[in-house]
């Protein structure tokens, strides 16, 4: 279980402008972060995978993430773009997140055999970033993501997977494809994962949860399914203009 | 097309800068053409044959691979160092390290004298004698010159890393070196080869350094056997042939320059703070503050040593003397002159690109000719002087006489890579943007012109000023055509150096300085504006 209970403030030259307070309970699954552009979905996200820095408090198996860098956290963030190193392969990349120098003893290597796996990329595993089309890349990161939150240890695992519209420059069948992945990665696995989303379809088309944010508060967090009855929520005729 | 090009309209409106620049390429190819007049077959045989040449070339080249490997060995780890931590005197360091590029050759040499020097602060602190004079001296002198210059050139390839590599290295926690490993070097690497490159060909046609510091044949450099060949033998032919071979080094040296340059960010911030904290250890931390310790103890004791005398009775009597005045006054004279000449000279070639860009055909001109202007620097100073000197003895002019103009010419000259680099850009931008607005509305000639300064204003200001700093710490040229009543303050410190009155020198290096400062600023407020103050 996260339990999310945190503030944020952006400031300007009159003092604070905008305050962000989010509190949401998320269990193992998936959940996806719906809300217009600029209500603070990516904030929360950067929140807790340690970024910025707010106050109050995000805990995760009783363990409080705030005190955490965001390497110590057991979460591994995806980003729109820039998640790879362009200099370094894909095996290398995957490793990486294992071990930063690279030094991997049997047990990871095999981790990074089987998240290679169960990606697809087997057969790229020695190309560099640039030879991979977009969705590749973003399957690399998801390798990277996964092979990290079945490390045996468990303080070294990282469970929690944050996706910040990592498929967004994607073309549809694509995107869903790779949130298909995410999704099956998440159940097989009991990942807790957030994906921040601007198409209400995806979050019905992968399930799970949704976390509705307006002006940086949670206001609606319920099944998906929700979305199918949404003129008589008014958080969501509000998003959805109906 | 040609036709429309070089209608009459068009012709009357850019003959002031056409001619400019007929009279800058004439003076350059006629120069060139006089030093290759003085070669013959039987003379290159006699030069290609002697085995002091070929140890000078060997020479040359070997100090200048050893100066430039080690002033990027140390700028690598100084590099990383810097944009890593964040802690008090960062800007300082930063600040010493722009300043070293600046600071007048002959005054930083100085500098290094009093403090290594036979009398100098380490051998009176230690009681060890360095060997100063010959490969010591010059790699000393040459690493405080070049480190600054390759650590600038790093950290603009630092900053080419993208914010996503640092952020998702922060996820990651990666450790100091990790860090270095897979993402630094990765990217520093790739300015390696043009930094090498640049430092290596100033190495190899450095001057001053050699000429003070060599301290004998053993130890010389081409550019100074080109300046005794004619300052002490008058052998104009050797000097030729001496200066077509340096031209020669140079011009392969700056064809690899830029094959492996790669182009970077112009406008770059060094205060730019898009990194993440690494994780730290205390291994790190020793690391990075020894390398960060050893470019401060390069860089900061000759500056001291070069401030000191202010406080020294010795400066006030330095003061009283005719020959600081004379000297003051022709560096001022030299100056001034050819700052004006080389902005003018960069105004006209500017005026012709933007005249050029919408001119189908010829749009490939103003972004080649920042380009050109560089080439420039292929042609070492003396060798343009000497090129100079001795088209004016063919016309039957005695150069000595037009010693002033000559020094004041290739100064200008030697400026002009510098200038151009400066002001191209702004005045290219407000070109591309204004333009189709100033020809909608008939605004042209000096009307426009009232209408841009205050955009360019600032950019000329600093071209101006870098000008002004060059030609006043200029010791090339000056050493080459300087006579008695032409000394100007590097020249003079250099014969006080060479006689060993380090202390009077000392005086002579901090009025340098202190003109240096004032006319910068003086440009920076008069040209730049109050904004720029």
């Amino acid at each position: 279980m996260l339990n999310i209970d945190v503030r944020y403030q952006w400031f300007n030259q009159h003092g604070v402008d905008f305050e962000a307070d989010y509190q949401a309970q998320l269990s193992p699954g998936l959940t996806t972060l719906l809300g217009a552009s600029g209500e603070g979905k990516s904030t929360l996200l950067h929140l807790i995978g340690g970024f910025l820095q707010g106050s109050g408090c995000i805990q995760y198996l009783s363990q409080n993430l705030m005190t955490l860098a965001p390497y110590q956290r057991p979460v591994t963030t995806l980003f729109q773009s820039d998640n790879l190193f362009p200099q370094l392969s894909v095996w290398q990349n995957v490793g990486l997140g294992l071990a930063t120098n690279l030094k991997l003893n049997p047990v990871q290597k095999k981790a990074v055999s089987w998240a290679l796996e169960r990606t697809q990329l087997t057969s790229m595993q020695a190309k560099k970033p640039e030879a991979l089309s977009g969705g590749q890349a973003q399957r690399v990161a998801i390798a990277r993501a996964i092979a990290r939150a079945v490390v045996e240890q468990e303080e070294e695992r990282k469970p929690i997977l944050l996706l910040d519209e990592p498929f967004s420059a994607l073309d549809p069948s694509l995107r869903a494809q790779m949130l298909m992945l995410v999704a099956e990665l998440t159940q097989q696995l009991a990942l807790t994962t957030l994906i921040v989303s601007h198409l209400p379809d995806e979050a019905k088309m992968v399930g799970g949860k949704l976390l509705l944010i307006e002006q940086g508060n949670v206001v609606l967090h319920d099944n998906v399914s929700i979305l199918d009855q949404a003129e008589n929520v008014p958080a969501l005729t509000r998003y959805l203009n109906l | 097309m040609r036709l429309v090009f070089f209608g009459s309209m068009f012709v009357i409106n850019m003959l002031p800068a056409m001619l400019i620049i007929l009279v800058f390429s004439v003076v350059g190819i006629a120069s060139f053409t006089a030093l290759l007049l003085f070669q013959d077959l039987s003379n290159w045989y006699q030069v290609l044959s002697s085995r002091y040449i070929w140890r000078l070339l060997n020479f040359s080249l070997w100090q200048a691979l050893l100066s430039s490997t080690l002033s990027l060995l140390i700028a690598i780890p100084v590099t990383s160092a810097l944009m890593h931590r964040r802690f008090k005197g960062r800007d300082f360091l930063l600040q010493l390290f722009s300043i070293s590029l600046v600071v007048p050759t002959i005054v930083a040499i100085l500098g290094i004298v009093v403090v290594y020097g036979r009398s100098g602060w380490v051998t009176g602190v230690s009681g060890v004698e360095l060997p100063l004079y010959g490969l010591f001296g010059i790699l000393l002198a040459h690493v405080f010159f070049n480190m600054p210059l390759a650590v600038r050139i790093l950290i603009q390839a630092h900053g080419l890393i993208p914010a996503g590599q640092w952020r998702l290295s922060y996820q990651l926690g990666f450790s100091r070196w990790n860090l270095f490993r897979w993402v630094e070097w990765p990217y520093l690497r790739k300015a390696l080869p043009g930094a090498f490159l640049l430092i290596f060909m100033l190495c190899f046609s450095s001057f001053a350094v050699v000429l003070t510091l060599g301290g004998g044949p053993k130890s010389s450099t081409l550019e100074v056997a080109i300046y005794q060949a004619l300052r002490y033998e008058f052998d104009i032919a050797k000097a030729s042939v001496l200066s077509l071979l340096q031209v020669f080094v140079c011009t392969l040296v700056a064809f690899l320059v830029y094959r492996f340059a790669s182009v970077y960010q112009q406008d770059f911030s060094l205060k730019r703070l898009d990194s993440f904290p690494v994780k730290d250890s205390l291994k790190a931390r020793c690391f990075d503050l020894c390398f960060l310790c050893l470019a401060l103890l390069i860089l900061l004791p000759p500056f001291i040593a070069i401030l000191t005398p202010i406080f020294s009775p010795l400066f006030i009597t330095t003061l009283w003397q005719e020959n600081t005045w004379l000297a003051l006054w022709v560096s001022i004279k030299i100056a001034f002159p050819s700052a004006v000449l080389s902005l003018v000279i960069a105004m006209a070639f500017v005026v012709m690109a933007r005249a050029c860009m919408d001119k189908p055909g010829w749009s490939w001109l103003p972004n080649k000719l920042e380009y050109m202007g560089g080439m420039i620097l292929v042609l070492p100073s003396l060798v343009m002087a000497t090129g100079l000197f001795l088209l004016l003895r063919n016309l039957g002019v005695a150069a000595f006489d037009l010693a002033y103009w000559v020094v004041v010419w290739v100064n200008a000259i030697m400026a002009l890579p510098f200038v151009l680099r400066v002001i191209l850009p702004t005045f290219y931008q407000q070109e591309k943007r204004y333009r189709k607005l100033y020809q909608s509305l008939g605004i042209r000639g000096v009307a426009r012109f009232r209408l841009e300064w205050p955009m360019v204003r600032q950019a000329v200001a600093q071209a101006c000023a870098y000008a002004l700093l060059l030609s006043l710490g200029d010791m090339s040229v000056i050493a080459l055509f300087g006579s008695q009543g032409l000394t100007s303050l590097p020249l003079y410190l250099f014969q006080l150096i060479g006689s060993y009155r380090i202390e009077q020198g000392a005086c002579i290096a901090v009025i340098l300085v202190l003109l240096c400062f004032v006319l910068f600023s003086l440009c920076s407020r008069v040209i730049g504006g109050k904004r720029n103050a």
